[in-house]
């Protein structure tokens, strides 16, 4: 590009800033007249003041003829609708030839009702406002990074009064209250082969969020009180952070096919502090460093690949990495530990089907919930990632996490009604149709990403993650404002998942000669459904604090296979129904601290003496404190349940039919208190399940079970104590007689505590089930009352 | 060369035997490390630790339940079943006790070779739960008996113990217990 050419895009930017700043368009601009102009004195630059009010039917862009369209798009003030927002701006030419604008603007709103495509005019992706006032300077100097035909800008400025929402179909999410200062010095725009290079050496600033906030009342918009009540709209919570980021960012034409934008944009986060708060408790994700970059963004008005018109942004890669170092949760402000998170979205194929990163924009929503709401058509690759979690400087990496799939998600603002048979809940709505996808994990890699790969990622099932999972996805959740008590979430959720797969132990898919069929134990041909119903999710003094109100769901694994999850031979049908009402979790920093592992005792003397190994876990961890009230049936959905069915008939391609075997059925599973103490007819049921669960990330004692090597060749005698150790070639070896330098460095793995009570524990009825003779009653009840199970246990990967 | 049955030298040891001390399967022979790195699939975890039941009783506090030490009342748990709808009901009660292991450990094999040929023959895949080869019992015990009530609180209450077992000291478990699926799914 040309400098005159660079020049004339320059002056073309800075005419669109003036617009955004003070349109021409201002219906209420001032005339000084001579009078007044007489009496300045000593001015070396131009000063506008104005009240800008523009009004537009539509603003439309257009690539290879096709047109995204915003409507009724407004600019003027937020609090005088109808009025122009004040504008101050002040133009001067110093003596080194920088230009100067300093700028004032006060409670503007820029807003517009809706976004339309041409292919599909009748459905909008909804509207959007935006209020703030800000004040700020640009300074404009000659020069870039890589010549002097180029330009440098330092901007500097401070929002306030803010607030950014978006509408659909008369309900409202939004920021309230957002105040942003933004300092960019040294900005740099060049004109490099295909496009503008715009170098960001230092980009700071500071960020707060006072509320989000929902409406679900038509008349309302862009006000944080309800105009009927008068009361303040619920909130989700508040969000602060802080930022320093340095980027490099190429915008070009072009996209993907003909017209359209290519944007190659890299970043470093030097550091970063983002903090929630639910009625002023935090959590707080602090210390954040890493780098990112997108390679070959394009945006086109185009189809995807069902051939809906859409807003098309597709990437060619997205990869990074992200480190936490600490995540701070509750009152004390402790903390769980650190994460680090490596990523790279790229094109793959997986099980022979090609997978891009691609994201279509459309209209609609969810088509029962009226013409507005927000359509994603999304498509991800996720062929290379890794996530690790550390505390109290011990490190485990879940190695070669891979995930892929496609499909819609839609996204509304939603109310409490029920709309073209279809059930709706108050908040922002996130639905999933036709999503299929899935994910899996190669291994565990503890200490660094140099060591040995190894099994163990079954030990997150504990978390009620599986280690691999595919699925095709249907359903919603919604996200309600409000928690328990003043702000946080409410969630009302409903999931479908059809011809799932999930690993409960698996193999490493790849380790280290090219991809292979995973070995585990898998639950495969699954349907679940999951239905949750006014669950808040509040940051309390204690932690994460979750309560259910009413939760029911049915598992139905078709087949329990070992092995191979297609070939696998398979133990049956297994169908777990649950149902639980009341339930509640706490999440807390801290794990469990202070240990007598196998023995008893309350220092360490005692602790040994009683046969016991007292370890210091450290101050970081995590707790988990779980209330679970399994409610006795009300029908035979909701009811808490166990089926194994087997010996099945098989149909002509060989697959066995549901119901048509035996079944061993636990029937009506529920908890109790064991007793009507408040004399309502019916027994209490509010103590349930209570287990209260430690984890740490810890050294455990690994003893060799034989004689002789062992899978990975390494030599040892039966008893012998496996110790890590780097320069060996395996990474380990095993010790007779470990010394304290070798107890230092025993195998890390997941050290829990754990203790878990009940008062009574019913099953109504064991029955067996014949297909045709229906079923016979084996236990006719059985009741377990008064248990208090504890245990201290290590779980470590098997090399 | 007839073929033997797949399953003549496989079996599923279920865990009761192991309280009766010694490795109870007979003609199972042990696979060293060795023969593991034939093995695929080497996913898996190794679990130690120590396991307790009501060591200071349990949550309930009534006429029957109560914490250990005090007099005239259980600290155990309890678990009672009926076979018969207005029958009686069999109980074990007071339980109570704790128990420590070091090397339970979990992975799914597929064995296609050893176990005197058979294993070729066999060939497939099982889960294998791998002993510990020591489990430390500390004051297990419990009591077997019969009551005409589910709940000892319930009205009318009458309960006859049978006998009780106490279980001490440690117990060698070696071995594989090995579980695979047979017949029609």
């Amino acid at each position: 590009m040309a400098a005159n050419e660079l020049r004339l895009l320059t002056c073309g930017l800075l005419v669109g800033l003036a617009s955004a700043l003070g349109s021409p368009a201002s219906a209420e601009l001032q005339r000084l007249d001579d009078a007044v102009m007489g009496s300045i004195s000593g001015q070396t630059g131009i000063t506008l003041e104005l009240e800008l009010n523009a009004n537009m039917n539509r603003l439309s862009y257009f690539d290879d003829g096709s047109g995204i369209h915003l409507e009724n798009l407004r600019i003027g003030s937020v609090t005088q609708p109808g009025k122009g927002a004040f504008h101050k701006i002040e133009i001067d030419i110093d003596s080194q030839g920088h230009l100067n604008l300093d700028y004032l603007v006060d409670q503007r709103r820029i807003e517009f009702s809706d976004v339309i495509l041409d292919g599909a005019s009748e459905l909008s992706m909804g509207g959007m406002f935006f209020d703030h006032s800000l004040q700020g300077s640009l300074t404009l100097s000659p020069g870039g990074t890589l010549s002097a035909d180029g330009y440098t800008f330092d901007s500097s400025w401070t929002m306030s009064d803010g607030r950014i929402g978006y509408r659909t179909n008369g309900n409202e999410v939004f920021l309230d209250d957002v105040s942003m200062s933004l300092h960019t010095p040294g900005v740099t725009m060049d004109a490099v082969a295909g496009g503008l290079l715009f170098t960001a050496p230092s980009i700071t600033g500071d960020l707060t969020i006072g509320a989000i906030r929902y409406s679900s009342n038509p008349l309302n918009h862009g006000v944080s009180t309800d105009v009927g009540s008068g009361l303040l709209l619920p909130s989700y919570g508040s969000i602060s952070g802080d930022f320093d980021l340095s980027s490099q960012t190429t915008i070009g034409g072009g996209g993907r096919s003909g017209e359209g934008f290519r944007i190659d944009h890299s970043a470093v986060i030097n550091s970063a502090n983002f903090i929630y708060l639910d009625d002023g408790i935090a959590l707080a994700l602090k210390g954040i460093t890493g780098h990112y970059a997108i390679d070959d963004l394009r945006i086109d008005v185009a189809s995807d690949w069902l051939g809906r018109e859409a807003l098309a942004l597709t990437t060619g890669s997205l990869s990074g990495e992200l480190n936490v170092d600490r995540i701070e949760l509750g009152g004390s402000a402790a903390s769980l530990g650190s994460v680090n998170i490596s990523f790279l979205f790229q094109d793959h194929v997986f099980a022979g089907e090609s997978y891009t990163n691609a994201l279509y924009l459309q209209g609609g929503g969810h088509q029962a919930a009226g013409p507005q709401g927000l359509r994603l058509a999304a498509q991800w690759s996720l062929p290379e990632a890794s996530l690790s979690y550390a505390e109290d400087g011990r490190r485990v990496i879940f190695s070669g996490l891979q995930s892929w799939g496609r499909g819609d998600v839609t996204v509304n603002v939603t109310r409490d009604e029920t709309l073209n048979g279809t059930r709706f809940f108050d908040g922002l709505r996130i639905g999933f149709e036709g999503l299929s996808g899935g994910y899996r994990i190669n291994g565990l890699r503890v200490g660094d990403e140099d060591a040995p790969l190894q099994g163990g990622t079954e030990l997150l099932l504990a978390l009620g993650f599986y280690p691999a999972y595919e699925f095709e996805l249907d359903g919603h959740i919604t996200l309600g404002a409000g928690g328990a008590s003043g702000e946080g979430l409410t969630i009302n959720s409903d999931i479908q998942i059809r011809n799932g797969s999930a690993a409960l132990i698996a193999s490493p898919y790849d380790n280290g000669g090219g991809e292979i069929a995973q070995q585990g134990i898998w639950v495969t041909d699954l349907d679940y459904d999951l239905h949750v119903r006014d669950m808040t999710v509040d940051v309390t003094n204690e932690g994460l604090a979750i309560v259910k109100g009413e939760v029911w769901s049915t598992m139905d694994v078709g087949n329990l296979k070992v092995g191979d999850k297609a070939s696998g031979q398979s133990f049956g049908r297994f169908v777990l129904q649950s149902y639980e009402t009341g339930s509640s979790m706490v999440i807390s920093p801290g794990g469990a601290g202070v240990v007598c592992s196998g023995g008893l005792g309350a220092d360490a003397a005692a602790c040994v003496a009683s046969g016991g190994d007292w370890q210091d876990r450290g101050e970081q961890g995590v707790s988990v404190s779980i209330k679970q009230i399994l409610a006795s049936a009300v029908d035979d959905t909701r009811r808490n349940a166990i089926t194994w069915e087997a010996n099945r008939q098989l149909d002509g391609a060989g697959r066995p039919i549901n119901d048509s075997g035996m079944k061993l059925v636990l029937n009506d599973i529920y908890t109790s208190d064991g007793g009507d103490f408040d004399n309502d007819g019916v027994d209490d049921n509010t103590f349930g399940i209570q287990t209260g669960i430690a984890v740490d990330i810890y050294q455990a004692r690994v003893v060799k079970k034989t004689d002789g090597p062992d899978s990975q060749g390494v030599d040892g005698a039966r008893g012998d104590e496996k110790i890590m150790d780097s320069s060996q070639p395996a990474g380990y070896r095993y010790v007779a007689v470990p010394t304290a330098a070798d107890i230092e460095n025993r195998p890390l793995g997941f050290a829990v505590q754990a203790q878990s009570q009940f008062k009574e524990l019913d099953i109504s009825s064991i029955d067996l089930v014949h297909p045709s003779g229906g079923a016979q009653t084996a236990i006719y009840g059985v009741k377990l009352q008064n248990f208090d199970i504890r245990a201290n246990l290590t779980a470590t990967p098997i090399p | 060369m007839k073929a033997r049955n797949p399953n003549r030298w496989l079996m599923i040891l279920l865990p009761l035997l192991a309280a009766a001390a010694k490795p109870a399967a007979a003609e199972l022979s042990r696979l060293g490390d060795g023969d593991l790195a034939r093995v695929s699939g080497q996913g898996g975890i190794y679990l130690s630790g120590d396991v307790s039941i009501n060591e200071v009783g349990g949550p309930i506090q009534n006429s029957y339940f109560g914490a250990c030490g005090e007099a005239g009342k259980k600290c155990g748990a309890r678990l009672a079943y009926r076979l018969r709808e207005d029958g009686g009901w069999f109980v074990l009660d007071d339980i109570r006790g704790s128990f420590s292991f070091e090397g339970l450990t979990l992975r799914v094999r597929h064995i296609d070779s050893g176990f005197g040929g058979d294993g070729e023959l066999f060939n497939r895949d099982v889960i294998e739960l791998g002993l510990p080869n020591v489990v430390r019992y500390h004051d297990v015990q419990f009591k077997l008996a019969a009551s005409n009530m589910a709940r000892p609180t319930d009205p009318g209450f009458q309960q006859t113990d049978l006998f009780s077992i106490e279980m001490q000291g440690d117990v060698t478990l070696e071995g594989n217990l090995l579980v695979f699926p047979t017949g029609n799914p």
